[in-house]
């Protein structure tokens, strides 16, 4: 350990290289992590929002819960059958305010359920970042399809779907806006093994999300972009000490020459691998949770603290296995060959 | 006393479907204390022998013994501890680490030899050390601004700073002057006879030679 270190100490430089290339591909990876959980939070964060359970479909829907009708009296058995079951529907819209001006919104309307606000009829309870649009309670909000107009009465945190503003309505208003009387979907929760409903297809949360049209090409893209910068930064550490036991080949063999253990030399590689990447994992968890902190209010940015641990946990173990597989040439350089080569 | 033995031991290097026998049955033994300079022209297999009794490569035949034990039948662990603790290298390059200073080259080697010493007590011997070597005032320095005999003289006090019972010098002083070379083999000398370190060196330098105690000859792979 004291040699891996001495040897840090000396090389500054080289080290600084390497740990400023881990820091830098790192935090690129927690912020685009943090992009990623942003913009699933943006896109499905009224779904997000709700216990683990499970939502059915018709199943001549085809796995799509906009294309779902459930029969009313199935709808109604359902409820009847399962504690804190909900039937609800979604529909994408809009929302004019007094000046007349147009806000995209997600219509939710539900049965009476505590996941979701209780609304009366002619009342709209909105998402909270509709405020940053100037809406305030007590104002009236119009729609071209609705003969009413509705009241804000009052705002939710974080209830937004499909990158818009979630706008909870009552069944009835909704009824008449989509002229439909049927709910998409019927959601039940806490049910881990669930029960099949004929006609109906069930799906648990993270399932029900891959409904949601773009959601899962969007996450797909981004956890693409993420784990092939784990990889690169694995390939980095392979590459780099590689090249640094290429250039120590001379010293390993007179060290084992001298009766060092060829494990000990691996500690040695091991200890400065760690090093670097837990001190530049730190910084860069700190400096992307500082951003987390001062991004701009539009950017849809989540980066919760597990995510980054989760995501340093991989760094350490690819940074390992990169290093491991350089230290490969450690364990084939003869004493001898080294001794013949002359000095280091 | 014979502490180590060569008994007629062989090198054939292969290379395709060439081989070429460079030591042809050699027969050597070294006494408790002794200084024995191995000499003889370029390709006679002098640095050969001296690997093989290392334990730094392996011999195709024949036995080399270090107190009795054959050392080719051991394992390359069991080599290894010899290595470290036994043995001492001085080699033509005087192969220091280069990010450890003087004192640290040395403690490595007593951490590697698993000495009992303390880490006080491993500093009082490093530090006893470079005052025989003469670098006592560099041990705070790194090899990179040694000169070429200084680096010898630090790559000589690792060499016995874990007081083995053999030390192997292939061309020690090849790469000095001969003023340089002189004190180098001086500390040799002195301090193997000192410690009572056996002393098997390789040298081409005629000069090197009333330093040791014994003179082997060889020549086409056989002593002389």
């Amino acid at each position: 350990m004291q040699m891996a270190w001495k040897e840090v100490k000396k090389s500054k430089m080289k080290f600084l290289i390497l740990g400023s290339i881990i820091f830098l591909v790192s935090f690129l990876t927690f912020i685009i992590s943090g992009l990623a959980n942003g913009l699933s939070e943006d896109n499905a964060a009224l779904i997000k929002n709700v216990p683990n359970g499970q939502f059915y479909l018709n199943e001549d829907a085809k796995q799509t819960y906009n294309l779902s009708k459930i029969d009313v009296d199935q709808q109604d058995k359902l409820l009847a059958d399962y504690k804190g079951a909900t039937a609800l529907s979604i529909q994408m819209g809009f929302v004019n305010d007094a000046d007349d001006k147009q806000h995209s919104v997600a219509f939710v309307t539900s049965t009476d359920s505590e996941l979701f606000p209780n609304v009366k009829d002619n009342e709209v309870v909105l998402d909270a970042s509709l405020k940053d649009d100037g809406i305030k309670v007590g104002d009236v909000l119009t729609n071209n399809q609705f003969s009413g107009a509705f009241k804000v009465a009052g705002f939710a945190e974080k209830q937004t779907y499909s990158h818009a503003p979630v706008a909870f309505i009552s069944m009835k208003n909704y009824q008449e806006i989509y002229r439909v009387m049927e709910m998409q979907t019927v959601f039940i929760p806490g049910s881990d093994s669930p029960d099949s409903v004929k006609g109906l297809e069930s799906f648990n949360n993270k399932e029900f999300l891959n409904t949601i049209p773009s959601y899962g090409a969007e996450q797909m893209s981004l956890n693409m972009i993420i784990w092939f910068l784990v990889v690169i930064s694995g390939m980095l550490f392979a590459i780099f000490f590689y090249m640094m036991n290429v250039q120590k080949i001379g010293l390993y063999g007179i060290l084992k020459a001298i009766g060092v253990k060829t494990s000990s030399l691996f500690s040695m590689m091991w200890y400065q691998m760690l090093l670097i990447t837990v001190v530049s994992l730190v910084l860069s968890v700190g400096l992307s949770q500082l951003f987390s902190l001062v991004a701009p209010a539009g950017m849809p940015f989540s980066l919760p603290i597990e995510t980054t641990l989760l995501l340093s946990v991989v760094f350490l173990v690819i940074g390992f296995i990169g290093a491991t597989i350089s230290g490969f040439q450690i364990k084939k350089v003869e004493p001898l060959q080294a001794i013949q080569q002359g000095e280091m | 006393m014979a502490i180590f033995t060569i008994d007629d031991v062989e090198k054939t290097f292969k290379s395709g479907d060439v081989s070429e026998k460079i030591l042809k049955g050699v027969d050597l033994e070294l006494n408790e204390g002794e200084i024995t300079a191995l000499v003889g022209p370029s390709g006679s297999g002098k640095s050969t022998i001296l690997t093989i009794a290392a334990g730094l490569q392996k011999a195709s035949g024949g036995q080399v013994l270090f107190e009795g034990h054959d050392m080719t039948q051991m394992s390359q662990e069991e080599i290894r501890k010899i290595r470290s603790s036994e043995f001492g290298f001085v080699f033509q390059s005087s192969h220091l680490v280069p990010f450890l200073t003087v004192e640290d080259q040395l403690l490595l080697m007593l951490d590697v030899a698993e000495t009992k010493l303390n880490k006080k007590q491993q500093k009082q011997e490093v530090a006893q050390v470079l005052e025989l070597v003469g670098m006592a005032h560099r041990k705070e320095a790194y090899p990179s601004s040694l000169s070429g005999g200084e680096k010898q003289r630090v790559a000589i006090a690792r060499a016995i700073i874990h007081k083995p019972k053999m030390l192997f010098a292939d061309e020690p002083t090849a790469s000095l002057d001969s003023k340089r070379s002189k004190e180098v083999m001086e500390i040799i000398r002195n301090l193997t006879k000192t410690l009572k370190i056996t002393t098997l060196m390789v040298t081409h330098d005629e000069e090197m030679l009333p330093y040791a105690d014994r003179i082997v000859t060889m020549k086409d792979g056989l002593i002389d």
